[in-house]
Formats: C-alpha cells, structure tokens, sequence
C-alpha cells in the first residue's frame, strides 16, 4: 500500500464496497420489501436487463434527441446574442434588463406552459432545453467578451481590423475558454431540464420511464434508470469537455 | 447631454418596452392562426393576474414553498459541513468516500424525484428531502475543498501561535471551512429552488408549483405566466438578499463583480 497510484485506485473501490455493503445490510438487516429499497444485486440485473429491451433505446434515443437539438439551438442562439451584448453597448444596456428578469424563471417553471403549447411532443422539451442553455450561454459570453483584455483589442485595430472582425477572430477566440466552460454547465442543465419535462408532459424518454416505473412500484427500474440518467449526463459533459479541448488547444 | 447612468436607465426602459411591444404583437398575431401557440396572452392580462394572484392566495402558496426551501437547505447545508469537515480533515477518510460521493454527483436531485416520491410519499418529507439533497450535492464540494485547504499563512501562524487541538480547529480550520461553505450555499440557492419548483409541480399538494399546475390544468394561461413571474422573482430576492447577508458576514472574502 506504499504505492501512491495503487492507493488512489483501491481506497476509492473500498468506499464504493463500504457503501454497496451498508446499503445490502440495510436491506437484509430491516427486512426491506423491493419496494422500498431493493438490494444492489437487483438493481445490477435490472440494468444489465435494460439494453435488450426495444422501449429502452426508444426513451434514450428520444431524450437524447430532444436534449441535442435544443443544446445546439440554444448554443448558436446564446452565443450570437452574448456576442452582441459584449460588443455593442446600446444593445447591451437596452437588453440587460429583459435577460435579467428572464433569468430568474428557472427553465422548471415553463414546464407547464411548453405542455400547454406544445402538448407532448419533441417540440416542447427542445424550447426548454433551448430557454435554459440559452440564459446560462448569454450571460457568460457577454461577460466574457466584455472582459478581453483591452490590449488584444487595439492590437486588432491597429492591424486594421473591423468591428466584425474583431469580434470574430479576437474577442471570440479571448473568451473562448469561458465559454466553453460554460458550455459544459450549460449541457449538465439542459440534460436535466429534459428529465424534468419528461415527468410532467411526455410520451417517451427516459424520465417518464422512472416515473412509470415508480407508479408500478418497480424501484429496481426507477435506480436502474436514474444511474442511467446519470452516466448520460456525466457522458454529455464529458463529449463537450472533449469538443471543447480538442477545438481549443492555444 | 445625459450621464451614463442616466442613459443607461433609459436604454433599459427602451429594451423594456420593445420587449412588451413585441409581446403584444405576438399575441395579435398567434390569436389570429399561430397554429401551436394560440393561447399567448398580452402583457396586461398576465399583470391583472398578478395582482389578482396577489390578492388571493399567493402569501399561503408562497410560505408553503418558502419553508419546503428553507428546511431543505438548511439540512443539506448542515449536512454537507459536517461531512466536509470529516472528509476534508481526516485524509484516510476522505480518499476513501469522496470518489463515491463524485459519482454520485452527475445524478441530479431532479432524477431523484420519482425515487423520492417512493419513499417518502407526496408531503412535506420528499420535497425537503429532495431540496436537501439539491443543497448538499453542490455545498460538499466548497466544504471539503475549504476544510482542506487552509492557507498554509494561516498554518503556519497557528503553530507559532502554539494553537493545537480544538483550539486550532474552532479557529482556524472551522471558519475558513464556513467561508466556503457560504459561497457553496449562494451557488447552491438556485438549484435548491429549482428542486422546489419540480419537487411541487410532481408532487402538487401545495405550495406555487402545486398552484402551476392547478391553473395549468384548467387552461389559464395568463395565471400560469403569473405564477411563473412570481417564481423568478423569489430567486431572485434571496439571490439578492443573500448575497447582501454574505457580504456581511465575511467583510474580508474580496469580493470583485458577481462570480456568479
């Protein structure tokens, strides 16, 4: 155990037995019903089952979708928009207290309205998901704009470059670490934001699977799908983390 | 010649008012054949809601959400300093937990709600449990980080101080653990409400999502649109007020623009 590497890998998988132990203990030594808590090996199963069954592609494939098209018009949308306002100072003081207002009506609380205008349907979840990437992607950019050093700014001038491209090939290229930074917090949002909408109005994806299943009393499903939830979410982050890094390297 | 701040005021009143305009245009229109939206209704019908909302129930709704959040965060708050401190101080621990807490972080309190509803039914304890949950998840990270890394300055000031013990902890370790656990519990206070808000729309026996959704199912859009304001506008006065009690109570974190 003298080994540093050695230790970083074993102490963690110690803690994840100790946890999975106390949680069968618990099971064993209150006689829980699978209803209440199943014990770990029943969720395992429950999950290994999931991938053969068609409905399960279906719900991932749905919600995936809905969170990918609204990621990526809530990306385009937020950064032109954040752009404007770190360039354009009218444009800014004139918008800012619309965006800051905005702000604060947490994506959740649409939920009901997006049902009430778009039903169920795809359209719906990818509005929410579009409204809160959006909101997390303006208020990043245009402060991240607004912050280049001003030095990089009159280096472009005086090589004679416009307003345009200036914010193209200098205050964007500056601000690009922040904003990828935001970015990731704004698909950990967004991931949820679908979730969210799916327990209240849909007819497909993965959070009306949970909810389902908990109304059937099927907990096992409803741990299986919510480790699901989470693997997709921390795959989400780690693909935009990837993008990011790979598209950013100066 | 008007001062910038002046112009700036007046810019912010021109986008306002744009805004609106373009509202009320909108509904025009969708009201005539705006195919999914047709029920978007103007500024003023949403105002007289507000106001009528106001008159009515909004304060009994309004407490109830308040004190789902209140408790929640306080036990996810207090939850999560404890822990910290143990994770953070006693190193053994720490690497053997902290990995497990991580991976359990990607899942939201969100993905919780089905769960919780489970174990706890639709009252008042799934919905503080779920706020707690919310709370602890983000604050862990400030606890355990600020427990650990106490400004070696400070260490070394300790010891020649000849401070050991409970003394060294109560004065050093425990307040610059708070001080990032105060940080952590402002970060946090915008999820904490948002579990709130999904907690009562799924769970809807009281408080304003439980609102939401009533008026949501009788097609009233103007009110939905007004329960809504209200929402944004909680979050953001404890936003405000708490970054005024933060301010106050570590006059000496340096505090540039908004981190946020």
């Amino acid at each position: 155990m003298t080994n540093p590497r050695l230790r970083a890998v074993l102490l963690p998988l110690v803690g994840a037995a100790l946890v999975v132990a106390i949680w069968q203990a618990t099971v064993v030594l209150y006689q829980l019903p699978m209803v209440v808590l199943p014990t770990p090996w029943s969720v395992v199963k429950t999950l290994v089952a999931l991938p053969g069954t068609a409905m399960f592609w279906r719900d991932v494939g749905v919600s995936v979708f809905e969170f990918g098209a609204g990621y990526a018009l809530g990306m385009i949308l937020g950064i032109a928009v954040g752009t404007l306002m770190g360039e354009w100072r009218l444009f800014r003081m004139a918008a800012t207290p619309v965006i800051e207002s905005l702000r604060f009506i947490v994506p959740f609380a649409w939920i009901p309205l997006t049902i009430l205008w778009f039903g169920t349907s795809y359209v719906g979840k990818i509005a929410l998901v579009t409204y809160a990437v959006f909101f997390v992607m303006v208020v990043s950019t245009a402060r991240a704009v607004l912050h280049v050093d001003p030095l990089l700014s009159r280096v472009g001038r005086v090589m004679g470059m416009g307003a345009w491209q200036l914010a193209w090939s200098v205050h964007l290229r500056a601000a690009a670490p922040t904003i990828a930074s935001a970015a990731r917090a704004a698909a950990a949002v967004g991931w949820i934001a679908v979730v969210a909408a799916e327990y209240i109005g849909a007819s497909a994806g993965l959070g009306l699977m949970i909810t389902n299943a908990a109304s059937s009393l099927a907990t096992p499903a409803v741990i299986a799908g919510m480790i699901v939830i989470g693997l997709i979410g921390a795959g989400v982050s780690a693909v935009v983390g990837w993008i990011t890094r790979t598209h950013l390297d100066y | 010649m008007l001062s910038r701040h002046a112009q700036g005021v007046l810019l912010g009143l021109a986008g306002v008012a744009c805004a609106l305009v373009a509202w009320t245009l909108l509904s025009r229109w969708l009201a005539i054949g705006g195919g999914a939206i047709n029920r978007l209704p103007p500024p003023w019908r949403v105002g007289a809601e507000i106001l009528a909302y106001a008159r009515g129930e909004l304060l009994v709704d309004l407490l109830h959400s308040l004190r789902v959040f209140a408790l929640g965060w306080l036990v996810g708050a207090v939850c999560a300093t404890m822990l910290g401190l143990l994770l953070g101080r006693v190193k053994a621990l720490g690497q053997v937990f902290i990995p497990v807490i991580e991976a359990i972080r990607p899942v939201s309190s969100i993905a919780w709600v089905p769960l919780s509803v489970v174990w706890f039914g639709f009252g008042l304890t799934s919905k503080v449990f779920l706020v707690g949950l919310a709370v602890f998840l983000v604050v862990i990270v400030y606890a355990v980080d600020g427990a650990r890394r106490i400004p070696p300055e400070l260490d070394r000031t300790a010891t020649m101080l000849g401070m050991r013990g409970a003394q060294r902890f109560f004065q050093v370790v425990l307040p610059g653990t708070l001080t990032e656990v105060l940080i952590g519990s402002r970060v946090s206070l915008m999820a904490g409400w948002g579990t709130v808000i999904v907690a009562e729309l799924v769970a809807a026996d009281s408080g304003l999502g439980a609102h939401l959704i009533a008026v949501q199912q009788s097609y009233n859009v103007p009110a939905v649109m007004a329960t809504m304001a209200y929402f944004g506008v909680t979050g953001f006065a404890m936003n405000a007020l708490f970054s005024v009690a933060e301010r106050r109570l570590t006059p000496w974190v340096p505090r540039g623009e908004d981190t946020r």
